[in-house]
């Protein structure tokens, strides 16, 4: 209880310890305020300037990255689509092509085959002739041979001509 | 860095190794009670360092019986009361011939005032002086010392200042509150330890924080904030008359709150935890030592508790302390626009 009352009670205002006080704080208020905090303050608010910029910096850059790759992106898929039309266009070429020179190599052979049986044809035909020749020349010389006649020439070939095509038709 | 820490731990190794003396009964206070707790929460005219009284000088500004004013300095109570000049009556030093102005005495609460503003000195030089070498500004701060300052003072801008004054005006307050809210925090640790006297536990030294936080919170007061006080806006003009003496108390409560809550906050705790421990010495002399050792196991497991919520008021308290300091300040540096918000303002008190 003797506390309560004295100089140093619990409740009561001592004001020469608060003139002490008071002046501490003051001057270390003043230290604090002038000196010690704004290097810091100052230290700390440049730090997070910075790095702020920088995160938005690095926001700006990789939109940008995004923005190119999306570019390179498109004209990859234009560039394949590209490759795929031109390879699409040379296949198509190429089968046409193709047909072609079979069209073509079949219209030769075909040419071929068909002057060869032309020639053939000429061959048989002539063949066919000298053959007629040869059989009417056996024949009158035969003929002649065997009847001995009197006959011309003239009459006997006819007469075995008639013979020989009337011979053919049947 | 190591000098600042050196710096450092010889202040906490200082503060440490002091002995607690502070439950045993004090012969020299001759007291009945085994357990002296006014003489531990009360300021005194020594310091404890490492178990030994230091006896603090004392300075007296006294008016004589002739009416001349006078300043007396002694080494110690023994020494001004030796010097027969002083008598010393139920505690209370008075002059012999004449009366005492104002004692200017050193006490232990100044001292651990001063250990509370040294040791935020010390760790604010410490981080200024990592800044200072680009360690933390251009590159990110290392160390546990440094980072926890970074952690204190962006808690104090980011969740104190900024929220609560308005615009860009915060960052000329983050100082004084970062300062308020250090040293308070320190001072309420550095009460934690048994033998150390808690400076917030002295209505004196919250009372002239709080006085601090109600001049800075004055002198921020825009216009507003005056219109407020001695011509509200938006009432009659009966009212407005009527409404200046409650401003004006309105004005005086804020800090008065202040030093209560944090002084009696701090006090509190102090009180409990040697009443709790006490209650083993008040046993021993009234039942025995077998009461004693078995009200030790409560008392010891309960101040444990006690102990680690004290940590939590400690710092809960200079937050508090620092958080209404904002808050007055930013609502006497708020500046309103319009007229009529105020109009809107009181229609809307009354249901609240």
């Amino acid at each position: 209880m003797l506390y309560l009352l004295a100089g140093g009670g619990l409740l009561s205002f001592n004001t020469g310890f608060a003139i002490w006080i008071a002046i501490s704080l003051v001057v270390f208020l003043l230290i604090m305020m002038k000196y010690a905090m704004p290097p810091i303050m100052a230290a700390l608010e440049g730090r997070e300037t910075r790095i702020r910029e920088s995160l938005e910096a690095a926001e700006v850059a990789l939109a940008k990255a995004e923005a190119i790759s999306k570019d390179n992106e498109k004209a990859l898929r234009e560039a394949e689509q590209t490759a795929h039309q031109i390879r699409k266009d040379a296949k198509e070429e190429a089968e046409r092509i193709r047909g072609e020179r079979v069209a073509k190599a079949k219209d030769e052979a075909e040419q071929i085959i068909e002057q060869a049986k032309v020639d053939i044809e000429q061959e048989k035909q002539s063949a066919l002739l000298a053959l007629r020749q040869e059989v009417a020349h056996l024949a009158i010389t035969s003929a002649s041979m065997i009847l001995d006649v009197e006959l011309d020439e003239e009459k006997n070939k006819k007469l075995v001509d008639n013979y020989i095509n009337n011979l053919s038709k049947n | 860095m190591t000098k600042y820490f050196t710096f450092l731990s010889l202040l906490i190794v200082v503060l440490f190794l002091g002995q607690p003396t502070v439950l045993a009964a004090d012969a020299e206070t001759e007291s009945e009670s085994p357990i002296d707790i006014m003489g531990t929460v009360a300021d005194h005219d020594y310091f404890t360092f490492f178990g030994t009284k230091l006896y603090l000088p004392r300075l007296f500004l006294w008016q004589d019986d002739n009416g001349s004013t006078q300043f007396s300095t002694y080494g110690s109570t023994k020494k001004a009361l030796a010097s027969g000049e002083f008598q010393q009556v139920d505690y209370i030093i008075t002059p012999v011939n004449g009366s005492m102005l104002i004692d200017f005495s050193l006490t232990s609460h100044l001292l651990y005032f001063w250990f509370g503003l040294g040791a935020l000195a010390l760790f604010t030089m410490y981080a200024g002086s990592r800044y200072k070498k680009g360690i933390g500004a251009s590159t990110a701060p290392q160390g546990a010392l440094q980072n926890l300052f970074e952690i204190f003072y962006e808690f104090i801008r980011d969740e104190v200042a900024k929220p609560n004054i308005e615009g860009d005006k915060y960052k000329k307050y983050v100082p004084y509150l970062f300062t308020m809210f250090m040293s308070i925090a320190f001072m309420n640790s550095f009460g934690l330890l048994p033998w150390a006297a808690t400076a917030t536990a002295d209505i004196t030294v919250t009372a002239v924080l709080a006085l601090f936080t109600f001049f800075v919170t004055q002198f921020s007061g825009t216009k507003d904030h005056w219109q407020h006080v001695f011509w509200f806006p938006g009432v009659p003009l009966g009212v407005k008359f009527l409404m200046i003496p409650v401003e004006l108390i309105g004005l005086l409560t804020k800090p008065f709150a202040l030093a209560i809550r944090l002084f009696a906050n701090m006090m509190s705790g102090k009180i409990m935890i040697i009443a709790i421990l006490g209650l083993i010495f008040i046993f021993n002399d009234m039942y025995g030592s077998a009461a004693a050792y078995s009200v030790s196991i409560l008392s010891v497991a309960m101040t444990s508790i006690l102990y680690v919520l004290k940590l939590f008021v400690a710092l809960l308290q200079a937050y508090i302390f620092t958080l209404l300091s904002a808050v007055f300040i930013g609502m006497a540096a708020e500046e309103h626009e319009h007229d009529h918000e105020h109009d809107d303002h009181i229609h809307a008190e009354p249901s609240v």
